[in-house]
């Protein structure tokens, strides 16, 4: 079966980094919110860990952000640029997810070097990268010191409307951290898209007449 | 020119030679006096100066008793001393305006000062022998209207220490002071002798000049007394405290209009009441500012040794913690002391607090409950789509293994 090089060494560091990072927020979030209910660590502890996770996963969004500005890969974000075609691309993508597979549909998406995204993951990545984790990031940078960034936070309404925001970006990545792993492991065999971010290469079935997902591509 | 004449084992004396004596300092109006050795004597020097000599006297005039005013016809003169057998000072000059404006003013000097005998006064002998002495004894009398205070600083570190021989603890007038007890914060209060300590709290507490603001030092130093939150309320556009205007209160009028049903603010009441207070605001509303304090506030006697302080984040970090249970709005009287009036816990973890008290929160403490219930919905949601749709999936295994085998036998065809 042959194999494209879809996931750059940089972009590898940056998902696996960021996906421990995340566990390790969402737990030490969940004892400092609920310290009430759990006792993994002390609250002093679990607010270390978090605030020093924290800035670690602000430098290694920098590695995420930087690369794909830096490089032409930004191209697997915008392979389609015509925002309609985008959406009913979407929309397959959730109907495949919602139904075709169930009957054995293809999938309508097919992986190449600047196609690894299906429009759906796309779309959600972008909002996710360029919305929800700045907004955790910028919320939790005040909610660090918020006698340093206190203007920043008076600017937003208050502590508590800065706590809400990060709460909320909290709980929507609870939800992830569940959904991201299933619907990678949806792949033909279900370890493909596993194996790919650890070795960059991703297996593919040649499917004569589907653009250029058969093309074998070597890592830079 | 200092004139101190001997008087028996204390030693008295005037301010420099040209000391303002008119009737204000600003006027300048120097005159000079000599202190006259019969106790008699010094009464009537002391007439005089009931209506022209000191400031601190004219400008508590209005406010002070003609007894007390008589007594700061010597007792505002500035630098009136007494010297002690130990060799320090011991001043005799009161603040005037001060005391006018202290919590004491209402008992006059003669609440404290009983035992003056003006005939014999100022006493041709004292008994006073340092500065430490006469403070430790004033106490008793303090004790005289402030028991339960006195019981608990009895128990305190600062009277440990005291016993101890430390002439650095401090006894009622330490921190209180002596004729200007006024409404302070324990912050102001203790951070007089504790400046340094404070700093070092930040070696160990995240955001500790944070934490100094929102959270009174006896809150921790007094572990056994209990706490409480009070939300006060604060203009952004003057950065200061809302005062209530002591000729008009209203604030307790407009809560209690606000509580229809009478047991204490809950959340919409509490909105309401801000919108109420806000109706005419500037572009910056009054906001409410939480504060961790003593539900009793003698109890912030009872300092506990630095080592049993509370240094457990989760003491109110934690739902549904201690201090959290006890819930007052309040604004500042015009004397500094809080007005407080009752509120629901509740209004804490509330939805509409994000509009009520969006500058107070405490991690773990004060967390919503509709937010407590978007992160199980997450949760759920996360495990259980996953879930139904492999359950899903499996369900329809035979019809795509029809499928596959359908599409190899088109393809074998």
């Amino acid at each position: 079966m042959p194999r494209i090089y879809i996931h750059p060494l940089p972009v590898r560091i940056w998902h696996w980094i960021n996906a421990l990072g995340f566990v390790a927020l969402i737990l030490t979030g969940i004892q400092i919110r609920y310290a009430d209910r759990l006792g993994l660590v002390s609250f002093r502890n679990a607010v270390h860990l978090h605030n020093w996770i924290g800035f670690v996963l602000v430098a290694n969004f920098f590695i995420w952000f930087l690369f794909y500005v830096f490089s032409d890969k930004i191209r697997v974000y915008h392979p389609e640029l015509s925002p309609m075609k985008h959406f009913r691309g979407s929309l397959r993508q959730l109907q495949y997810y919602g139904y075709g597979i169930f009957r054995g549909d293809p999938n309508p998406h097919h992986v190449s070097a600047y196609h690894k995204f299906n429009p759906l993951q796309s779309t959600t990545y972008q909002i996710i990268m360029l919305l929800v984790v700045p907004l955790q990031f910028f919320t939790g940078l005040m909610l660090w010191d918020l006698e340093r960034f206190s203007a920043a936070v008076e600017f937003f309404g208050g502590v508590r409307v800065v706590d809400t925001v990060h709460v909320l970006c909290f709980i929507f990545f609870v939800g992830f951290i569940f959904i991201h792993p299933y619907l990678s492991s949806l792949a033909r065999p279900p370890s493909a898209h596993f194996k790919a971010m650890l070795t960059g290469y991703e297996e593919v079935e040649e499917e004569p007449g589907q653009g250029d997902a058969g093309r074998i591509d070597t890592p830079p | 020119m200092q004139v101190k004449p001997r008087l028996g084992s204390g030693a008295y004396h005037l301010p420099q030679e040209g000391a303002a004596m008119g009737r204000s300092r600003n006027q300048g109006a120097a005159t000079r006096t000599r202190l006259l050795q019969g106790p008699l004597f010094r009464l009537i020097a002391a007439l005089p100066f009931l209506f022209a000599t000191s400031f601190a006297a004219d400008a508590a005039e209005s406010t002070l008793s003609a007894a007390d005013n008589a007594c700061l016809g010597c007792h505002s003169i500035e630098g009136l001393a007494k010297q002690l057998p130990d060799g320090e000072a011991m001043s005799l000059q009161v603040p005037g305006d001060a005391f006018a404006k202290s919590v004491h003013r209402l008992i006059g000097c003669t609440g404290c000062h009983a035992g003056i005998d003006l005939a014999k006064h100022a006493a041709a002998t004292s008994d006073i022998r340092s500065l430490r002495q006469y403070s430790i004894e004033r106490a008793e009398t303090c004790r005289l209207c402030h028991q339960a205070a006195a019981e608990q600083h009895e128990a305190s570190v600062h009277a440990a220490r005291a016993r101890a021989g430390n002439t650095l603890a401090p006894v009622c007038t330490g921190c209180h002071g002596s004729h200007s007890v006024s409404p302070r914060t324990a912050y102001e209060t203790c951070a007089r002798c504790h400046a340094a300590d404070l700093g070092a709290h930040s070696q160990w507490l995240p955001n500790a000049k944070l934490h100094h603001a929102v959270v009174a030092c006896a809150a921790c130093h007094a572990p056994a007394a209990l706490r409480m939150l009070d939300l006060r309320l604060y203009d952004g556009a003057t950065n200061k405290w809302v005062v209530e205007k002591e000729d008009s209160p209203r604030f307790e009028q407009m809560a209690s209009a606000a509580d229809a049903d009478r047991n204490g603010l809950d959340a919409a009441e509490l909105r309401n009441l801000l919108r109420e207070i806000n109706h005419d605001a500037a572009v910056t509303p009054r906001t409410l500012r939480g504060r961790v304090e003593l539900r009793v506030g003698v109890e912030a006697h009872l300092l506990a040794d630095k080592a049993h302080a509370i240094r457990a984040c989760d003491s109110c970090h934690r739902y549904g913690a201690e201090p959290f249970q006890n819930v007052t709005v309040s604004i500042t009287r015009s004397d500094g002391r809080p007005l407080r009036y009752p509120a629901q816990r509740e209004i804490l973890g509330s939805t509409l607090a994000i509009e009520s008290l969006p500058e107070f929160y405490a991690i773990g403490g004060t967390r919503s409950v509709f937010l407590d219930s978007l992160f199980i919905l997450a949760l759920v949601a996360g495990i259980g789509i996953p879930i139904g749709h492999l359950t899903v999936k499996w369900l329809f295994r035979k019809q795509r293994a029809r499928r596959d085998r359908q599409g190899r036998a088109d393809g074998a065809g």
